[in-house]
């Protein structure tokens, strides 16, 4: 768990740690404390972040915690699955669309669609059906337009 | 000279080591300590928190390496942002190259213990190196 505080102003570090907490897929869980499952890169990453806080003017510490309840546990593993589910399921919804519209959908939406799914698949910290679901789409929206092209 | 930095190195520590060897410190010495604290006297520490040679305003340790030492070797600056995804993924740069080389890294820091892997990962970059500097002679990437 990272818990940290920083200035108002000026709001570019502020921005610049929001997104990384986002790109690592951390669970907000008060103000200024998020927390991430706990592996040794997860680790790292809120050490450099707790950094960048301090250099930024802020304060920042880093906790290893276990939550007392097992149930709680579980839905903070929950939350955090419905998150990567819900990104997972934007992806499917646009294969989806692309695969249907009319014309051979432009490889560059193929291209951004895989990107996207590795971006969601580095945060993707429990396992969700929608993972195996994005891909097939994706790869079907692949496969579709490889046989357009012949 | 003594160079004291994490255990279990992955891809910014692996070529940290590679360009203290090549271009700063003919005959490094490298010793891992989990903690700032425990870095000895008389080495300099790198990649860890609070350290000098670490992260700073968003670079990973590589880049900055490269500042304090004054590296301009345009060379050395494309590996510099290959280091910086593979090790952030930010997508502040645009390297496909980072992700294969995360792996390769990961892969050997699995198999081979931290000076094992450093002394592995060391002709890696060496080729990544030559292999940048002739893309950059011919202005395109080398056949």
């Amino acid at each position: 768990m990272l818990a940290y505080r920083l200035p108002r102003e000026p709001s570019t570090p502020r921005s610049s740690v929001w997104r990384k907490l986002r790109r690592l897929g951390a669970a907000q869980l008060l103000d200024g404390l998020v927390a991430l499952p706990f592996d040794g890169r997860n680790r790292e990453s809120f050490e450099w972040l707790a950094d960048e806080v301090v250099e930024a003017g802020g304060e920042a510490t880093i906790w290893i915690g276990r939550l007392a309840s097992a149930a709680q546990e579980r839905a903070l593993a929950a939350r955090m699955s419905e998150a990567v589910a819900a990104e997972y399921r934007c992806v499917i919804e646009e294969a989806a669309g692309l695969l249907s519209g009319a014309g051979v959908a432009p490889r560059r939406s193929l291209l951004r669609l895989r990107r996207e799914l590795r971006r969601i698949r580095a945060r993707d910290y429990f396992p969700v059906a929608e993972r195996e679901r994005a891909v097939q789409a994706v790869e079907s929206l692949a496969v579709e337009m490889e046989e357009a092209r012949k | 000279m003594k160079w004291a930095t994490r255990p279990h190195c992955h891809v910014d520590r692996a070529a940290c080591a590679w360009l203290v060897r090549r271009f700063i410190d003919a005959e490094p010495e490298f010793v891992f300590v989990d903690d700032p604290e425990e870095v000895p006297a008389d080495a300099t520490p790198f990649d860890m928190r609070g350290v000098e040679l670490g992260h700073h305003g968003g670079e990973c340790s590589f880049e900055t390496f490269l500042h304090r030492y004054e590296l301009d070797d345009p060379v050395l600056w494309d590996i510099a942002r290959i280091v910086h995804e593979a090790d952030l993924a930010d997508e502040r740069y645009d390297v496909p190259e980072a992700a294969g080389l995360d792996v390769l890294v990961r892969g050997l820091s699995m198999t081979h213990e931290d000076n094992e892997l450093l002394a592995l990962a060391a002709p890696l970059f060496d080729g990544l190196y030559e292999f940048k500097k002739r893309a950059l002679l011919l202005g395109r990437e080398p056949s």
